[in-house]
């Protein structure tokens, strides 16, 4: 059965769909652009923006911090939910650094997925620390490299220190449905938050 | 009769080793390139509308710009290629990728052409949370993926 694509716009003229964005965050090598291109319709793409690194996000960056402006390179990609609604998958710059860039990233994203690999859990601490101050909902995905994980599920959640609450789900960043997987449980946290948040 | 707040719970007791110094801080930072990306934006770094996120759609006017507006033909070729990017709906962070242009240059760039009149920009209210109802579409969206 073919589809045959409707011959009105896809949207009325001048409107565009609601974009979602999710964040996928970890250090540097963990799969993160694999992750996004894994699930993304579009090849990942590259943008390049400023980052300031100054001690954004750090209690007391002190009176000496010195700002320096470095360009990062960012991937992101996209999945059409429907006419109206479309997800996009922001993968954070691979240095772990705290800066005005994941400000940017995090300002209106439903969510993060800090991609870890269980072999390197500190390069993830900056991440998950970064998320929990800004009660954002997260996921912590942890990339089976090869199927393999070097710590079980609980050996890595009592590394990481994290809240029971948090999820922590193993996944495999080169595959479509595992990474849909993981998106979904971080989806149904987020819905969970939501749905709280009406009712207070 | 306090309703119990699970979120504002004590921190997490353990403190994650070496998060005193994972600011990773300026020292091992390459330098910066030789581009000078914000020439187009006339050195303006900042006024960014803060509305326009990595993420936020914009599209083209189809009627362009008001009478007494510069014809499109006469814009800068980086101007142009935003506006022809955004014939069909498309994200900031697709501009400055297609457009291989910053993206800080390209926040301050469509900012100037929707005050010029030549773009849309549909800003979602980042302060209001998704409704839950947008993240079950979303959801339903992504099991729909094999």
């Amino acid at each position: 059965m073919d589809y045959v694509p409707s011959p009105e716009p896809a949207v009325p003229a001048g409107s565009a769909p609601i974009p979602v964005k999710i964040v996928v965050a970890g250090g540097f090598g963990v799969g993160k652009t694999t992750t996004v291109g894994s699930i993304s319709e579009i090849s990942p793409l590259t943008t390049e923006a400023e980052m300031t690194s100054a001690g954004v996000g750090i209690d007391d960056p002190g009176p000496a911090t010195g700002k320096t402006t470095t360009t990062v390179a960012m991937d992101f990609g996209c999945v059409t939910i429907d006419r109206s609604l479309k997800l996009y998958l922001f993968g954070t710059p691979g240095q772990s650094r705290f800066g005005f860039m994941w400000d940017d990233l995090a300002h209106g994203a439903l969510g993060a997925l800090v991609v870890v690999d269980s072999g390197r859990l500190d390069d993830c601490y900056p991440a998950v620390d970064y998320f929990e101050r800004l009660k954002l909902p997260f996921v912590v995905a942890v990339n089976a490299f090869d199927g393999r994980l070097a710590h079980d599920l609980d050996a890595v959640r009592w590394a990481l220190a994290i809240d029971e609450r948090i999820p922590i789900v193993a996944f495999d960043a080169r595959n479509k449905l595992s990474v849909r997987d993981a998106l979904l449980v971080l989806l149904d946290r987020a819905l969970a938050d939501a749905v709280r948040s009406q009712h207070v | 009769m306090r309703p119990s707040s699970p979120e504002d719970g004590p921190a997490p007791a353990r403190i994650r080793p070496y998060l005193s110094h994972s600011g990773l801080g300026p020292a091992a930072e390459a330098a910066p390139s030789g581009l000078r990306p914000f020439v187009l934006t006339s050195g303006r770094v900042d006024g960014v509308d803060p509305d326009i996120g990595l993420e936020t759609q914009v599209t083209a006017r189809p009627d362009g710009p008001a009478r007494g507006g510069i014809a499109v033909l006469n814009l800068a070729p980086e101007l142009r290629t935003i506006i022809a990017l955004c014939a069909e709906p498309v994200s900031v962070a697709e501009i400055s990728a297609r457009a291989r242009l910053h993206l800080g240059v390209t926040r301050i760039l469509v900012g100037d052409l929707r005050a010029a009149g030549y773009l849309d920009v549909h800003a979602r209210d980042t302060a209001r949370p998704y409704d839950p109802e947008t993240i079950m579409r979303v959801i339903r969206g992504l099991r729909a993926i094999s």
